[in-house]
């Protein structure tokens, strides 16, 4: 394999000063006339749209990536404070039902350039091989089309790209990564001391934050805001790990652009372009390709809006099969009141992971299962946990006045994918007058088990290391599914290279596309499958 | 000023003294946080009554205030900053907050004879934890769960962004671009404050 910097130079565009943002490099970036068919449009710059820009560009592709957020300065735009972070989320209008609705916004949903990347925490996993296969071999979910031998190749591109810092893994493929392990704050010690005590098999990392500088990155100065948009550029986002090498390629960024219909041709069957909103006002973009990485809400989304004669039921839906078998994980998390002082929001929030629990144990009454890993939750946050108890008022204050104490661990637990689990079109309209996504989800009783578990085990840690008083929220993290790949279009929206079954010049590359999620955090896996899909639609592999 | 706590848990502390070390853009934000402009508004003169004593009730505020949550809240309900979802059960999050304040009033008149702001604390208190205690059974036609979980989203959201209530819970604030030196158990920065009787009687944590 090529070294990093000959394939994906990113991290040597960005400046060498210690500012954020190469504003050369942007304001000399190639512009495309709209009367110009461009190769292709990608709609989203997230995980799955930046890495697929990236790649396209390298190859010489005409190329246009659409946010419906800003192109980010973290210089100007970000700020290293909780509340005022909000503006990173997508805070546009959304309904959520079901009989476990899941928040959206913060919790999962980014909006601009980066995507959900500039918010996450920067844990990057890999999937374990039994993730592509969990009907086969548990009966549950779904087979991929694809195998974990399709994927590894690109792992280990997109780990040297991010890059990742973790110990040697021994769960699922055993493997290394390609920057050493972080030293640890108070709350990873805590984690590393309570699982010793029970005999539980943790590892540092794996996080997408560079150990060490990195072509013109900075080192992390551990300053525990990585939810908020890492200033420093020391943790991984496509804003500065794919975008400024895609730009130095001649691909265009259209920030502040929401697309709201990919147009295909009635006759041809073809998409020929995508239209788009930008100021108020709509243009059409013509292109060879088009490309859709909206992430697991926008994207069923904008297909369903995208109905025409041919497709009456919304783009690629023939079966019914678009915005279905939308997964969250199970995201409980357990904080533990330690007699020390953690001070929890030092150091990074992601810190050390066990993937003990991640295979499906025979001896358990449940299929699959979790992972556990470090979480730092800043003051805002940690009212939710308390809250979550039912403290309020004089009561909730006195318990905030004990945040110092507390460590908190988080688990991933995999719920099954379920067909009524989906995105469909709401009556509410947001302010362009497009039906609003709505969210419903259900969990399943395999679910409800994993759920449990995982915070049994979350409180054998800390008591482990010493905590007296735990206490738990129940949650949700993440998002994948709701356009997932299949072998053929009775089964899914993709197939094994992203191609839509419906229309032949039409991708999705995003987390909608997974089949199963695994107990991992998806952003590692959603950039891999993208960036296979980029070789295999180039020819390249 | 009265305070929840029977004292302050780390003495002396003060996060503005170390603005100078923040970048530029986060300490103008978190200056403007201490001094509101107050021109946005969004209760009329009626519901703000209410909203006030609500919101005061929900983060431990009476006598004086720490934090200026009501006038927050407005700003953020007129400036129509939502998280991003609405529960489809309830409205739109600006109208549950219009419509919960004035049936906080009707409640309060039917069983106290007092507008919500007249009622003692004690009153106040009994008929919120009714609300937070209700069940999945509607409140005014509204699903109480959700009303709850709102309220104290956005509530705590404001309090908890503002350097005196960082203070309270020993949280320094932003930290670029100096970052931090002493993680780990029981390690401190220099600018960070030690507590006053952490694990003593009167600790504020029973």
């Amino acid at each position: 394999m090529s070294s990093v910097r000959e394939r994906n130079e990113s991290a040597w565009l960005l400046p060498a000063d210690g500012s954020s943002t190469n504003h050369a490099l942007r304001e000399g970036m190639r512009r495309y006339p709209t009367s110009q068919t461009v190769d292709a449009v990608v709609v989203g710059c997230g995980a799955g749209g930046a890495t697929m820009l990236q790649r396209l560009a390298r190859r010489g592709w005409k190329v246009v990536g659409f946010d419906a957020g800003p192109f980010w300065d973290p210089d100007k735009d970000w700020v290293s404070d909780e509340a005022g972070s909000h503006q990173l989320f997508w805070n546009e209008p959304r309904v959520i039902s079901g009989a476990d609705p899941v928040p959206l916004g913060s919790n999962n949903s980014g909006r601009g350039v980066g995507g959900s990347m500039v918010h996450f925490a920067g844990y990057a996993p890999r999937f374990h091989p039994s993730d592509l296969r969990t009907y086969s071999l548990d009966g549950v979910g779904a087979d991929w089309p694809l195998e974990y031998a399709d994927l590894e190749p690109y792992y280990e591109q997109i780990e040297a790209e991010l890059p990742v810092a973790g110990e040697p893994w021994p769960w699922g493929k055993p493997h290394s990564y390609p920057h050493r392990p972080h030293p640890v704050g108070g709350n990873g010690e805590v984690f590393q001391r309570g699982a010793e005590a029970i005999g539980l098999r943790t590892a540092v990392g794996p996080v997408a934050i560079a150990n060490g500088r990195f072509g013109h990155r900075n080192h992390c100065i551990y300053r525990g805001f990585c939810l908020q948009g890492c200033k420093v550029n020391a943790k991984a986002s496509p804003l500065i790990t794919h975008i400024p090498d895609a730009l130095e390629h001649g691909a265009e960024i259209r920030a502040d652009s929401m697309v709201t219909r990919v147009v295909v041709d009635e006759h041809t069957g073809r998409a020929v372009g995508v239209e788009y909103v930008h100021d108020g006002v709509g243009h059409f973009q013509p292109a060879d390709v088009v490309i859709v990485a909206g992430y697991s809400i926008e994207t069923p989304r904008l297909l369903l809006n995208s109905a025409s004669r041919r497709f009456p039921d919304g783009l690629c839906n023939d079966f019914d099969l678009v915005g279905r078998y939308l997964m969250v994980q199970g995201a409980p998390q357990t904080a533990g009141r330690m007699e020390q002082e953690v001070r929890m929001y030092k150091a990074p929030p992601p810190e050390v992971s066990t993937e003990e629990y991640y295979e499906t144990d025979p001896t358990r009454p449940y299929k699959r299962g979790y992972s556990i890993q470090t979480v730092s939750p800043l003051p805002i946050t940690w009212s939710e946990h308390l809250t979550a108890q039912g403290y309020w008022g004089a009561e909730l204050r006195r318990r905030m006045s004990d945040y110092v104490h507390w460590a908190s661990l988080g688990a991933l637990c995999e719920l099954l994918p379920q067909a009524g689990n989906r995105v469909t079109l709401d009556e509410q309209k947001d302010r362009h007058g497009l039906p609003v996504a709505n969210f419903s989800y259900s969990m399943c009783d395999n679910d409800r088990h994993l759920l449990k578990a995982a915070q049994s085990t979350m409180e054998d840690v800390l008591h482990g290391a010493g905590a007296g008083e735990t206490v738990t929220i129940q949650r949700f993290a993440h998002l994948v599914g709701g356009a997932r790949m299949a072998t053929s279009e009775r089964e899914g929206v993709v197939d094994a290279d992203c191609r839509s079954f419906a229309v032949e010049n039409l991708y999705l590359t995003d987390g909608s596309v997974l089949p199963t999620q695994g107990s991992a955090n998806p952003a590692l896996t959603i950039m891999a499958v993208a960036a296979r899909a980029a070789d295999r639609l180039t020819g390249a592999a | 000023m009265s305070t929840p706590l029977p004292y302050p848990r780390f003495p002396g502390f003060d996060v503005m003294s170390q603005a100078g070390h923040w970048d530029e853009v986060t300490r103008q934000l978190v200056e403007d946080r201490l001094e509101p402009d107050g021109g946005a508004s969004f209760f009329s003169r009626l519901e703000r009554r209410a909203a006030g004593a609500l919101v005061d009730r929900l983060t431990g505020q009476d006598g004086g205030q720490l934090v200026p949550v009501l006038q927050m809240l407005e700003d953020r309900l007129a400036s129509g900053s939502t998280d991003g979802w609405h529960h489809q059960r309830l409205p739109q999050d600006a109208e549950v907050w219009r419509r919960t304040v004035l049936h906080l009033d009707a409640d309060a008149q039917a069983i106290h004879g007092a507008d919500f702001a007249d009622c003692t604390a004690d009153q106040q208190d009994g008929l919120l934890e009714g609300i937070r205690t209700q069940g999945d059974e509607p409140w005014h036609g509204l699903w109480a769960p959700g009303i709850w979980n709102l309220w104290m989203r956005y509530v705590c959201s404001a309090f908890y962004s503002h350097p005196r209530a960082w203070e309270e819970i020993g949280f320094p604030g932003p930290a670029f671009p100096r970052g931090y030196k002493n993680t780990g158990l029981d390690r401190r920065e220099p600018f960070e404050v030690a507590q006053a009787h952490p694990e003593q009687e009167g600790d504020p944590h029973p």
